[in-house]
């Protein structure tokens, strides 16, 4: 049985955006050198997801789009303050609300070293509260 | 017209940890900020987000208060250096008699473009003229000086002894001299007002932040205290943006600018030409 954990980084450019890491996976996967289980990805963060969807540009605006009208910027929040243990303000309430929304991990089956994935399937890192350096993890795990 | 985020500081930035690790204690345990840091491409990116072109980055000498600069003058000099999109603005400890020699190769040697000063956390009176040589000098040098006011996240810093009208007397002494009353001096935003209406060399500046979102602190000040047609009327040639990062994210302190919905030309004011006019004001002009 192996576990190997892969941590890759990407500078985000946009307040909100998503970010398309299919290939970044499936080269994580490729590498591991593991051939039957399962490859976890998972952000690092509070105020970012990761997802999957259709890569299409305007798939990816309706989502965006969807998650601004679920969570907006402006709301009757708590978590817009001066946060002491940060020493800033934390004002971020709807990044946060929206990456509960999204999920912070999404599972794929590996069969044979390859990362088994649906034709449409895209795999994004969602940035929620960019421009941001932000890290995630891809885990192999399996024979 | 280049938009300006007139304060920045670089206390987030990895590169400066990578240059200047001893930073950090002075960063967490003076300055009272105790984030993970980020790539200077972050702090780039975060302008564009935005729309704001250059930014000053700031820092604060607190040697004779608390042993420590935040960020030494040829530090930051250093790192202003690593991208066309900063400015410098330099700090000198008025408690140390050697301060306006300090600010004169800051300027002259090193390039900084302003003086950043926080009696609360610097521990002296603005008004006291054991301070006025750095003043004199700063005048000398035609360069702005902005002050830290009102209320400080500073842990050390004590918000009484910052009062913008302890600047009244530094304003009419050098009439000349560029002061910028940093966050109106909240909670003092009246005595930072009273100031900017009666002093033309007066300005304050946009990072108002206590609590709840920018976008309602900073309309709380200039649309409910002030009223916005008081901004039409007598500040808009004397308010510069200023976002206090990292203290928040400039988009959020530049949309609650946007937001107040003042007239275009006050807005590119605010923006930009103010602070290109106290940038490039000349020597003794």
């Amino acid at each position: 049985m192996k576990s190997v954990v892969k941590r890759l980084a990407v500078d985000t450019e946009r307040d909100v955006e998503l970010i398309n890491i299919t290939d970044k996976v499936k080269e994580a996967v490729a590498e591991s050198g593991v051939r039957n289980g399962i490859v976890y990805v998972t952000t690092m963060h509070t105020t970012s997801g990761i997802t999957v969807n259709e890569g299409l540009p305007d798939v990816e605006a309706d989502l965006l789009s969807l998650l601004e009208r679920l969570a907006p910027e402006f709301g009757d929040y708590r978590h817009q303050r001066f946060l002491p243990s940060d020493g800033q303000m934390a004002v971020n309430s709807c990044s946060h609300q929206r990456s509960l929304l999204t999920g912070m991990q999404v599972a794929f089956p590996i069969e044979d070293g390859v990362t088994v994935l649906g034709a449409r399937q895209t795999i994004y890192f969602a940035e929620f509260d960019g421009p941001l350096h932000r890290e995630y993890v891809v885990h192999a795990f399996g024979d | 017209m280049a938009v300006i985020d007139f304060r920045t500081y670089p206390v987030q930035v990895k590169e400066l940890y990578d240059h200047s690790p001893g930073l950090r204690a002075p960063v967490r345990d003076i300055f009272g900020f105790y984030c993970s840091s980020q790539p200077l491409l972050t702090l780039i990116r975060q302008l564009d987000a935005a729309g704001v072109d250059k930014a000053v980055l700031a820092t604060l000498d607190c040697t004779t208060a608390h042993g420590a600069a935040i960020v030494p003058n040829d530090v930051l000099a250093h790192l202003v250096g690593q991208s066309d999109r900063l400015l410098g603005f330099a700090s000198v400890d008025p408690n140390d008699t050697a301060a306006p020699a300090a600010l004169d190769h800051a300027v002259g040697t090193l390039g900084l473009r302003g003086l950043n000063l926080d009696p609360a956390l610097q521990r002296f009176r603005a008004d006291d003229e054991r301070a006025f040589p750095v003043y004199e000098k700063a005048d000398a040098l035609g360069i702005p000086v902005t002050f830290q006011m009102g209320l400080n996240w500073a842990p050390r810093a004590r918000i009484a002894d910052a009062r913008p009208l302890d600047l009244e007397a530094v304003a009419a002494t050098f009439p000349k001299l560029r002061i910028v009353v940093a966050h109106c001096g909240w909670p003092y935003t009246m005595e930072a007002l009273a100031l900017a209406v009666k002093y033309p060399n007066v300005f304050l500046d946009t990072a108002i932040l206590f609590s709840g979102r920018p976008e309602s602190s900073v309309a709380a000040v200039f649309a409910g205290q002030y009223g916005l047609d008081v901004v039409e009327a007598s500040l808009r040639e004397r308010i510069v943006f200023a976002s206090d990062y990292p203290r928040v994210d400039p988009k959020r302190v530049a949309r609650a600018v946007r937001m107040l919905g003042l007239r275009p030309l006050t807005e590119k004011m605010i923006f930009g030409e103010n602070a290109e006019s106290l940038l490039n004001r000349k020597p003794n002009q």
